[in-house]
């Protein structure tokens, strides 16, 4: 019966989930369940993993490589918008609306796994990568039926989401410190 | 490698419309024609369609192994296993007093078939005795002749049913089968399928396969729930008149429901035929249980369907009900059987397609995704 419900040996493969920040706390047997929630993608660089204003239907885990998240910004529309064209902005890489670059270990997209609202920035290739994706239903199944799991990512989704806050406060009371 | 300065209308690719009536019309024909297809292929389709079902009723059971810990192939494995040997156990239980009541068979068959000819011989006399026309016309004496030399003995339909059932079987034992490969390695289906996609539309795919699996497991899972519903009522009914066997006749007729219209017409027959019998004495009582049955389908019909099944495919009545006469023509009864969960499924299939293909930020993505994959392929040549 101890056989049946699997002995608590790690894989390399677990190994390098258990790297990542968000599974950090989970033990093998725990990510092994997560692991079967898991698809894995991999990017060219310069390609679009999602766009701005897209339903978020998952959040990214970036297993190698790095990603560019951007947004659009105001300034962007006016400067890229040709003469003559249909009027829709462009964004290019580089511009003012670069938020963040994240490497290994990092995610992306998280707000997805919490609501359906639209995503707020775009997130890009910025070299080839290696992409592991979390479907929110999936995540939604495992608060219904495994809460131990889900209180775990949950509490490493609000770690995050604070630090975040935090940076922004902190950039927010720079700026108006500047004025 | 330089990757920046593409034209990429950033504009949100949420803005799309519903479905349009091109898509409308596609996913009926589609259905229409995979109804066609079915039924050529019914060996299979109802051994699979029986396999969903008890996927979606054991897959619980399985989750929850799995959630405590074991792999997916053993807790497919323990729930299968468990589920036949307790079919198993069952059916050992039930044997004798299946052994029994099938030597006395074709008497109870008989003996039903007499007493529903009797009532509606005494109904139709009793009608004569009221109209003039229909004793001028003598309709009782006509349809006693006809259903003499239409309907033939009993003999004459027991030996096709028997080789209908021996046709059968090892196609029905596959259910089990399919089941356990269903629990086994449905997640492993799904990630294979998602692994097919382009990048670009790979979480609408995922979103998509989520919403298949939702739209059949609500709908086996309604259909399952609206049997029990359908069993109650009518055991509880049928008790209260005092016709015996009342969960075994409930549970008859709520299965033979699964046939939209023709299951419902076989399950009241069948009702009357036994209160006729039981009593023959008492032609109110087969009248009560006609009237049971009638009540029992508008509850169905206007609540419980709603409730269960209605709810799970979140279609328009009128569409369901156009469907399920489209079916019936282009199909039969397997049409009639099949068509809901068809259309659900194909439904979910067609709506995501259209907004995909008419989404043109992602078939900009596609394409972009696609030249990288190009220029990179040929970057040293």
């Amino acid at each position: 019966m101890v056989k049946l419900f699997g002995s608590q040996k790690s894989s390399p493969r677990l190994d390098r989930l258990h790297g990542l920040s968000l599974f950090v706390n989970l033990t093998p047997a725990e990510l092994r369940i997560v692991d079967g929630l898991l698809h894995e993608r991999s990017y060219l660089a310069g390609e679009v993993i999602f766009d701005e204003g897209e339903e978020g239907q998952a959040i990214y885990i970036i297993a190698s490589g790095e990603v560019l998240i951007s947004r659009l910004e105001q300034g962007d529309a006016e400067r890229f918008t040709p003469a003559g064209g249909n009027g829709l902005p462009r964004r290019r890489q580089g511009d003012s609306g670069r938020v963040a670059e994240l490497g290994p270990g990092t995610f992306f997209g998280e707000l997805a796994l919490l609501d359906n609202s639209p995503r707020s920035a775009q997130a890009r290739a910025a070299t080839g990568c290696q992409l592991i994706i979390f479907f929110r239903d999936d995540f939604v199944g495992l608060l219904d039926t495994h809460a131990r799991i889900a209180s775990k990512i949950s509490r490493q989704l609000a770690c995050h989401l604070g630090a975040r806050m935090r940076v922004m406060a902190q950039a927010m009371g720079n700026h108006q410190h500047a004025v | 490698m330089n990757y920046a300065p593409r034209a990429e209308h950033a504009a949100p690719s949420h803005a799309h419309n519903g479905s349009g009536p091109v898509v409308w019309v596609a996913i009926i024909a589609i259905t229409c024609l995979l109804l066609l297809v079915f039924q050529k292929v019914l060996w299979l389709v109802v051994p699979v369609l029986l396999a969903l079902i008890l996927y979606y009723f054991l897959f619980p059971a399985v989750r929850a192994l799995i959630y405590r810990g074991m792999s997916r192939d053993a807790a497919a494995s323990v729930v299968t296993l468990a589920f036949l040997a307790l079919v198993t156990v069952a059916g050992i239980g039930l044997m004798p007093k299946v052994a029994r009541q099938a030597a006395q068979w074709q008497d109870t068959v008989d003996r039903y078939v007499q007493g529903g000819t009797l009532l509606l011989d005494s109904s139709l006399r009793a009608m004569e005795r009221h109209w003039a026309t229909l004793e001028r016309a003598k309709l009782a004496d006509t349809v006693a002749a006809r259903l003499k030399h239409g309907a033939g003995s009993i003999t004459d339909h027991i030996e096709p049913v028997a080789f209908g059932i021996m046709a059968w079987t090892p196609s029905l034992l596959l259910a089990p089968f399919l089941a356990f490969f269903f629990l086994r390695d449905g997640r492993r289906f799904k990630r294979f399928l998602g692994a097919a996609v382009p990048n670009a539309f790979f979480e609408r795919t995922l979103y998509l396969l989520h919403e298949i699996d939702r739209t059949a497991r609500a709908y086996f899972q309604g259909l399952i729930n609206l049997t029990i519903l359908d069993t109650l009522t009518l055991a509880a009914g049928l008790w209260l008149l005092g016709i015996p066997g009342p969960l075994t006749l409930g549970l008859i007729c709520a299965v033979l429901a699964w046939v939209p219209y023709v299951g419902s017409i076989l399950g009241g027959l069948l009702v009357v035929l036994v209160a006729a019998t039981d009593f023959p004495g008492d032609p109110s009582m087969a009248y009560w249980a006609i009237g049971l049955f009638g009540l029992v389908r508008l509850l169905d019909d206007f609540f419980y369907m709603p409730m269960t099944i209605g709810k799970s495919l979140e279609l328009h009545p009128l569409i369901t009900v156009l469907m399920i006469f489209a079916g019936g023509a282009v199909a039969g009864i397997s049409g009639l059987m099949l068509v809901l969960p068809v259309l659900g499924v194909v439904m979910v299939i067609g709506e995501t397609i259209g907004v995909i293909v008419s989404d043109p930020r992602l078939m900009a993505r596609h394409r972009h995704a696609r030249a990288l994959r190009q220029q990179q392929a040929s970057a040293d040549l």
